[in-house]
């Protein structure tokens, strides 16, 4: 009798085993689109023999572990992956709309500037007309507002990253925190030796968020708890424990800093990695730059301008004039380039004439002043100012598709790395489907057990009859 | 390793997303014509795209500025012929004067004519174009010359212009202009140049300061004068004529011949008068013609420029329709395939 009770007792952990596989498939087909989620699978193990007589015979199956298709390698090299596509994807959108302010056509400030000189050169053609002064103080007062539009626009841009880096924090507190409490709970679940299979897909797939935006890097302590820190040694996450990173508004600019144990510190941008280090790059150098040098464009223009005209003679006679504002008088502080005014404001004080007559066939100083056009007085007295700008702009061209390709290298090869996990540890719904039919089988064999040996229990009681 | 429904949507989507987004970077450039739309397409290109826009700018501004000046070079010629004219007929004038045979009324009614032709000569020296005087240098809105009411034929010295029987109120500025980038030309002939036979001329100073004293150079001539003085040369003979019933003190015959020395000396000043005039129309001339030559080369270097900017800007649009049409097939291949990947499932079988 022992043996056949034996036997009901190893079919039904027989049974009990197939359904929980079952199960698994189940939750494994449920989660076939779930980001993140990692193939489940049963270990079956076969429950330890018992000595009959001079025979071991074993008791059954059970399901010792539920596990899942895992590969820390593949996972920390598309943790890896994703800090670079973060990053070129951070400098993506601002360096587009750089490429739209700095833009190549025939209305841009090159532009401007050619027409500015272009009405010089008119005037030297009819230096009495008082249309030409006119339009020579108007192309001058379009230049300021051509200076002008482009300040605007990358103040809008800055302004909208800035928007974008108050915006992104939020999420990324959420998510540090996230990841503090998934440690809690991996920990404690896992003390009585079960895996946290969810919440470990779950962490991973947090983790990666973060490398994407911050570039963040981890490692493992011996609870199971995960350690994050930024790329500069700063820590985010410890054991259970989230730090919070804070925006702080100095000027018009937005930067990060991070509160740990009570105290405050500056998150520079050696310490990031990811989208905010492309998005705080672009603000803090690229851009800045480009401000510098439109600073320079507009001083030396402006000033060379000024140079000529103040050696000139207006319609009047009257000389020492300036024509746009003195831009190296202006306040530590102010931009440059947004201060491209005329300053003159009646075309009579046009000063056109060389000569101290002021007579007004006296074309010779608006003649030198159209000829700067293509004399090498911007930066530094190395180039033309329409070249300085070309050089500018192809700056930009240059950064936008250089990122273009980091950014098309780097999705490909995330791209790769996602379809490299999803091998290693992605549902395949035709493995499942067999899997499943294999389990099915493997509970109908059992059940057909069971009723055999329940047929045999019944010959086994009809003998006494 | 095993190909999941993930790996191939992925895969499938990612090529999509990949010939879709080229696709319509190239729409872009079919619809636009232009292969530079933004700095990235080719930041080598945009030193030269904007260098060759601002030449061709330039150009476009020196070809009008050429045919203004041009303007200018041939109303200016017209009135040089009108001078020519002027001197021609003076110069016939005094040879018949200088014939014996002549009478007094005949050589009054010659006087009247050189009297005649000096106030035309006048009126072309203050010719204007556009309301602007032509020969004042950069006094273009004074009226440049004036007759000298002062002026005294006994007190005539040619190295002192307040004596001189007009006067100049221009300067000896002639208008440059650029006709090419950093290439200046002189477009128009001074005033003092041209009638006054002085290169150099320094402003009257307003008084009480001393008049300025302009001179006439070696070998030239002030036209105003020369015209003047062949006026007082026959109108002298004439006065000391000796057959003129209204003289009766006939004059020595030595003064006679000192008058008629002074008619063929005016003779030969009015033929070198119109020599200098004919010397500097053709420099005008000359310049004219470097002016429509330059004019002709920068017509041909603006085609020039524009088709370099086209290589530089604009697409071939074969190549670009040909690309389109490469990416659309790859497209539909694309999307084909991924139809294809839908129908086929383990789910038809089990």
């Amino acid at each position: 009798m022992t043996s056949l009770l034996n036997a009901l007792n190893a079919g039904k952990t027989s049974l009990l085993s197939n359904q929980k596989s079952i199960e698994i498939i189940g939750n494994n087909i449920a989660n076939v689109n779930t980001e993140g989620y990692s193939r489940q699978r049963a270990e079956m193990t076969q429950i330890p023999a018992v000595t009959f007589g001079d025979f071991f015979v074993g008791q059954g199956v059970t399901v010792s572990n539920v596990c899942r298709d895992y590969s820390s390698f593949i996972t920390k090299q598309l943790q890896d992956k994703s800090v670079e596509w973060g990053e070129a994807t951070g400098r993506s959108a601002p360096l587009t709309e750089m490429e739209r302010i700095f833009d190549v056509s025939e209305d841009n400030l090159a532009a401007k500037i050619n027409d500015f000189f272009d009405s010089w050169q008119q005037l030297s053609a009819n230096p009495s007309g008082q249309v030409e002064r006119d339009t020579v103080i108007q192309q001058g007062q379009m230049l300021g507002s051509a200076f002008n539009t482009i300040n605007d626009q990358i103040d809008s841009a800055v302004t909208n990253m800035n928007t974008e880096i108050i915006a992104g924090v939020a999420e990324l507190n959420e998510k540090i925190s996230q990841i503090a409490q998934l440690n809690d709970r991996i920990s404690l679940v896992e003390i009585s030796g079960q895996t946290e299979n969810a919440a470990r897909d779950q962490r991973d797939l947090l983790v990666k968020d973060l490398s994407e935006k911050l570039g963040v890097q981890t490692y493992t302590d011996n609870r199971g708890m995960l350690c994050m820190q930024l790329p500069g040694g700063l820590p985010l996450v410890q054991g259970n424990q989230a730090m919070t990173i804070k925006t702080v508004s100095t000027g018009t600019d937005v930067n990060l800093q991070l509160e740990v144990a009570g105290s405050t510190i500056n998150i520079s941008n050696d310490n990031l990695g990811g989208e905010f280090k492309g998005i705080f790059d672009v603000r803090d150098t690229f851009i800045s730059g480009l401000r510098d040098q439109l600073d320079t464009l507009a001083t030396d223009l402006t000033s060379a301008v000024n140079a000529e005209h103040i050696g000139g003679f207006d319609a009047n006679g009257n000389t020492g004039q300036l024509f746009f504002e003195d831009l190296s008088t202006l306040v530590p502080g102010e931009i440059a380039s947004r201060h491209v005014s005329v300053v003159i404001t009646d075309g009579s004080q046009v000063a056109a004439a060389g000569n101290p007559e002021a007579a007004p066939g006296d074309n010779e100083n608006a003649l030198t002043i159209a000829q700067l056009e293509n004399a090498n007085v911007a930066n530094g007295g190395t180039d033309t100012f329409d070249g300085f700008y070309s050089q500018m702009v192809s700056d930009v061209g240059l950064e936008a598709a250089r990122n273009k390709l980091a950014l098309s290298g780097a999705q490909d090869a995330v791209t790769q790395l996602q379809n490299l996990r999803d091998g290693y540890s992605g549902v395949s719904l035709e493995e499942e489907m067999i899997n499943l039919m294999q389990y099915q089988r493997g509970f109908q064999s059992s059940a057909k057990f069971l009723a055999t040996v329940d047929e045999m229990m019944n010959s086994l009681l009809q003998v006494k009859q | 390793m095993k190909s999941t429904q993930g790996t191939t949507y992925r895969m499938l989507g990612s090529r999509l997303n990949d010939i879709s987004t080229q696709l319509e970077g190239l729409r872009n450039i079919g619809a636009t014509g232009k292969k530079l739309n933004a700095p990235s397409d080719d930041p080598a290109a945009i030193r030269p795209v904007f260098n060759t826009r601002k030449q061709i700018s330039n150009v476009e501004r020196d070809i009008k500025t050429m045919g203004q000046a041009l303007d200018t070079m041939q109303a200016t010629d017209g009135y040089l012929d009108n001078v020519e004219n002027i001197m021609q007929r003076a110069k016939e004038i005094m040879t018949n004067a200088v014939n014996g045979s002549m009478t007094d009324k005949d050589r009054d009614v010659l006087a009247d004519e050189v009297s005649q032709l000096r106030t035309q000569l006048l009126d072309t020296a203050n010719a204007t174009v556009n309301g602007k005087y032509l020969f004042a240098g950069y006094n273009v809105s004074t009226q440049p010359f004036v007759e000298n009411a002062a002026y005294d034929a006994a007190l005539y010295d040619p190295n002192d212009s307040t004596t001189w029987p007009v006067q100049y109120t221009g300067d000896d500025n002639a208008t440059s202009l650029e006709i090419t980038t950093g290439r200046q030309v002189e477009v128009n002939l001074t005033g003092n140049n041209l009638f006054l036979g002085s290169s150099t001329w320094t402003q009257d100073p307003a008084p009480p300061a001393l008049p300025a004293v302009n001179s006439i150079d070696t070998d030239r001539y002030d036209l105003f004068a020369e015209l003047t003085q062949a006026e007082e040369a026959i109108r002298n003979f004439n006065a000391s004529a000796p057959y003129d019933e209204t003289n009766p003190d006939p004059p020595s015959a030595g003064s006679l011949q000192a008058y008629q020395q002074a008619m063929q000396t005016s003779l030969a000043d009015l033929e070198g008068a119109a020599e200098q005039n004919r010397r500097l129309r053709s420099q005008l001339g000359n310049q004219a013609s470097l002016v429509q030559t330059t004019m002709d080369d920068q017509e041909g270097a603006n085609v020039d420029l524009k088709a370099i900017l086209s290589r530089y800007e604009n697409a071939d649009a074969i190549e670009a329709f040909s690309n389109i049409t490469e990416q659309e097939t790859a497209f539909q291949a694309a999307l084909s395939i991924t139809a294809q990947v839908a129908k086929l499932s383990i789910l038809d079988y089990i």
